[in-house]
């Protein structure tokens, strides 16, 4: 009987995969560097494990020390890292995953302003006196009225205050209706 | 006998009320997550544990249990009508639920869903409560050695089994495991990698790490990617079809019996129920060839599968405290947060409790089924809104969630850049279930291998000479060795096909999270 090859079978670590050659090279090339990232990282696990108080003057148990754990997921790291990076090397570049593709120039541009309205939002608008729903009301705003921009400019529109009218009704209903759930029906803190 | 006057008490005390409106409350919001692509089980329930932190501690995991029974439920919604899944643990039920639904058939395929979805917990219900409580009564002889293994094995196969790479899956466990590293430590309360900053010494919550690893990168992802697919009309009813679960039987049953087994499996995730069960359907089915192009039977097998492993995932949970997916794990987390401390002492300090949580799971199945006759349409005018509406609004909820469990302004700069790293590390195929369970099982693993090695004065040999931690000793070193390519080319020789076999059923994974 003929036994059909199964993908699912194949699965190593060194096996190729049927990839063009220039994903192939992408592929391993980002892993090649991640795999060094990676055997830094556990190093300076390691090297922190080592170094790290082992409390010998309240004389405990040797066995017990601290960095003891830390110290072999160091190693764990180092290893695997180290596999990561040969395996690339060999330009294996097996386990593509769909995720990965080149960002868009639009793509990155999109997620720099997400990343910044959210950094903004939780780093200086949260927790600094202003009240929740002022904060939250502001970040809505910014982020409907952004985001939505490049939808305008395909639609060959300005900016109205239509927009702007929706941006602060769902901005200042949302920082609201949150503030009336969760501090006033279910007690919760709010930053 | 005490026992079924135990879980008879147990129904009764959620014949209130305030319990069903809460439970009808977490379902509802639970569908509406699971329906939203991207927005996960995790997420739902790490949100809602911060919302139901006041509340008694009965209904707060009430709310919970149902949050996530209603979250895979829900989608099924997406991956029939958007070809999307809802939640990673629907992606099985995505080909044919799409393909009913092209041929006008998606009333239904939702009605199929339905159907499965109910028997499948239904079934998982049934072996919560049969087999939690001797669960723990064996896990009760477990030791240091063997606490120590079941987390180790826990993360490894969580490492092993989601995702494409298992080399990817393990680092992002020992990363989960290095972060639960972080802060004061639990023998000497000696402060590890805080590098004198005294917000560290806490540690990174759970709450907050989950919130930016499911959340946030689920933000970013979306609205990187702005591309908005079409829904398939809904024309015919959604009842759901219990004739096909007559019909249907021994695939039902099977992947309830599929399904809980996958969930008491540490770190496999609900994906894999629904998988192994669709694999299994279709290796047995007469109607093969219709995997795939609009199968009943597959459908079936995948959204009973899927919704099985729930109740599968909250037996190991209770019983020895290790979560059998990264919901589960918020779970387990949610009943510390409250004062239930999961694990082989439950049966004894709080032996109400596992059937408190057999006739929450059963609440939460009768609440899907509501939902599944009467509010199918209405709840997927969610899929309309803007995204560019949504996302943000959901940050708002990110942010109070990662907040409001300690009042610390520093769990929300946590979430943000645990989210932010998140995000980048998925787009290069990193997984973050392993890391959701190295972050739960870290300080497990720590202590029983601090306190194993006093027992034993420093000598290994316990950890590989007791059965028990053999047995686990054994499973996780060589499923770690599987991926060498040479002991697996000798195990192929020694086993013949059957290994590949075996593994073919495990390795077809989808991508994403639950």
């Amino acid at each position: 009987m003929d036994a059909q090859p199964d993908p699912a079978a194949e699965r190593d670590l060194f096996a190729a995969e049927d990839l063009t050659a220039a994903e192939a090279h992408a592929v391993a090339s980002a892993d090649l560097r991640a795999g060094v990232a990676w055997l830094a990282f556990g190093v300076a696990v390691l090297v922190g494990s080592i170094t790290m108080d082992r409390l010998q003057n309240q004389h405990i148990n040797p066995y017990t020390v601290p960095g003891l754990l830390p110290g072999c997921l160091g190693i764990a790291t180092v290893l695997l890292g180290a596999l990561l990076g040969i395996r690339s090397w060999r330009r294996g570049g097996r386990f593509l995953d769909v995720a990965w593709v080149r960002m868009s120039g639009a793509m990155v541009r999109r997620l720099a302003v997400v990343i910044g309205l959210v950094v903004v939002y939780s780093v200086v608008l949260v927790g600094h006196g202003l009240p929740f729903w002022l904060a939250s009301a502001i970040f809505i705003v910014a982020s409907i009225l952004l985001l939505q921009r490049p939808q305008r400019a395909a639609a060959g529109r300005r900016l109205n205050a239509r927009d702007v009218l929706f941006a602060l009704t769902v901005g200042l209903a949302s920082g609201w209706l949150i503030t009336l759930v969760f501090q006033d029906a279910f007690l919760v803190r709010l930053p | 006998m005490s026992g079924l006057a135990d879980l008879l008490q147990a129904y009764l005390g959620f014949m209130n009320p305030t319990s069903i409106a809460l439970g009808l409350g977490g379902a509802l919001l639970g569908i509406i997550v699971g329906i939203l692509p991207g927005l996960s089980a995790t997420l739902v329930i790490a949100l809602l544990t911060t919302i139901t932190i006041k509340l008694p501690a009965h209904n707060a995991i009430l709310v919970l249990i149902c949050s996530y029974v209603g979250a895979l439920y829900g989608g099924s919604r997406t991956a029939i009508l958007l070809n999307i899944p809802g939640t990673a643990a629907n992606a099985a039920s995505c080909a044919d639920g799409y393909a009913l639904a092209q041929r006008g058939e998606a009333g239904r395929a939702i009605g199929i869903a339905t159907s499965g979805a109910f028997t499948g917990t239904l079934f998982g219900v049934l072996c919560l409560a049969a087999f939690t409580p001797s669960l723990a009564e064996v896990a009760l002889s477990f030791g240091a050695y063997e606490f120590f293994w079941l987390a180790l094995f826990g993360v490894t196969m969580s490492g092993t089994i989601v995702g494409n790479d298992p080399i990817k899956g393990w680092l992002m466990g020992a990363l989960g495991l290095f972060v639960a590293q972080i802060g004061q430590e639990g023998l000497y309360a000696y402060n590890r990698f805080t590098f004198g900053w005294d917000e560290l010494s806490g540690g990174i919550s759970l709450i907050p790490a989950l919130v930016g690893a499911f959340g946030l990168a689920e933000i970013l992802t979306t609205l990187a990617e702005p591309a908005e697919k079409q829904l398939v009309e809904l024309k015919d009813s959604v009842l759901p079809r219990f004739r096909e679960v007559f019909q249907y039987w021994k695939t039902v049953l099977r992947s309830g019996v599929i399904g809980v087994l996958t969930g008491l499996l540490p770190g496999v995730g609900e994906d894999s129920g629904a998988w192994m069960s669709y694999a299994a359907a279709k290796a047995t089915s007469k109607e093969k060839e219709l995997f795939g192009k609009g199968s009943i039977d597959g459908l079936m097998a995948a959204e009973t599968g899927d919704m099985a492993s729930i109740p599968g995932h909250i037996i190991p949970a209770l019983a020895l405290g290790i979560p059998g997916s990264a919901p589960s794990a918020v779970l387990l987390a949610a009943m510390i947060i409250h004062g239930i401390q999961p694990g082989p002492m439950m049966m004894i300090e709080h032996p109400h409790f596992v059937y408190q949580v057999v006739a929450m799971t059963t609440l939460a199945t009768i609440t899907i089924l509501i939902f599944g006759l009467f509010l199918v349409k209405p709840l997927l005018l969610i899929l309309r809104i803007r995204r560019s509406v949504l996302m943000p609004v959901i940050y708002l909820l990110c942010t109070v969630g990662a907040f409001a469990s300690a009042s610390r302004l520093f769990d929300i700069y946590a979430m943000l850049a645990i989210g932010i790293g998140a995000f980048f590390l998925r787009r290069r195929g990193y997984q973050m279930a392993p890391f959701v369970l190295g972050l739960v099982l870290g300080p497990l693993l720590d202590k029983s291998l601090r306190r194993g090695l006093v027992l034993s004065d420093g000598s290994l040999a316990p950890f590989f000479t007791r059965p028990i931690s053999l047995a686990f000793a054994i499973v996780t070193i060589f499923t770690m060795m599987l991926y060498i390519p040479a002991f697996k080319a000798g195990v192929q020789r020694v086993t013949g096909g059957f290994g590949s076999m075996v593994r073919s059923a495990v390795g077809r994974q989808p991508k994403g999270e639950t």
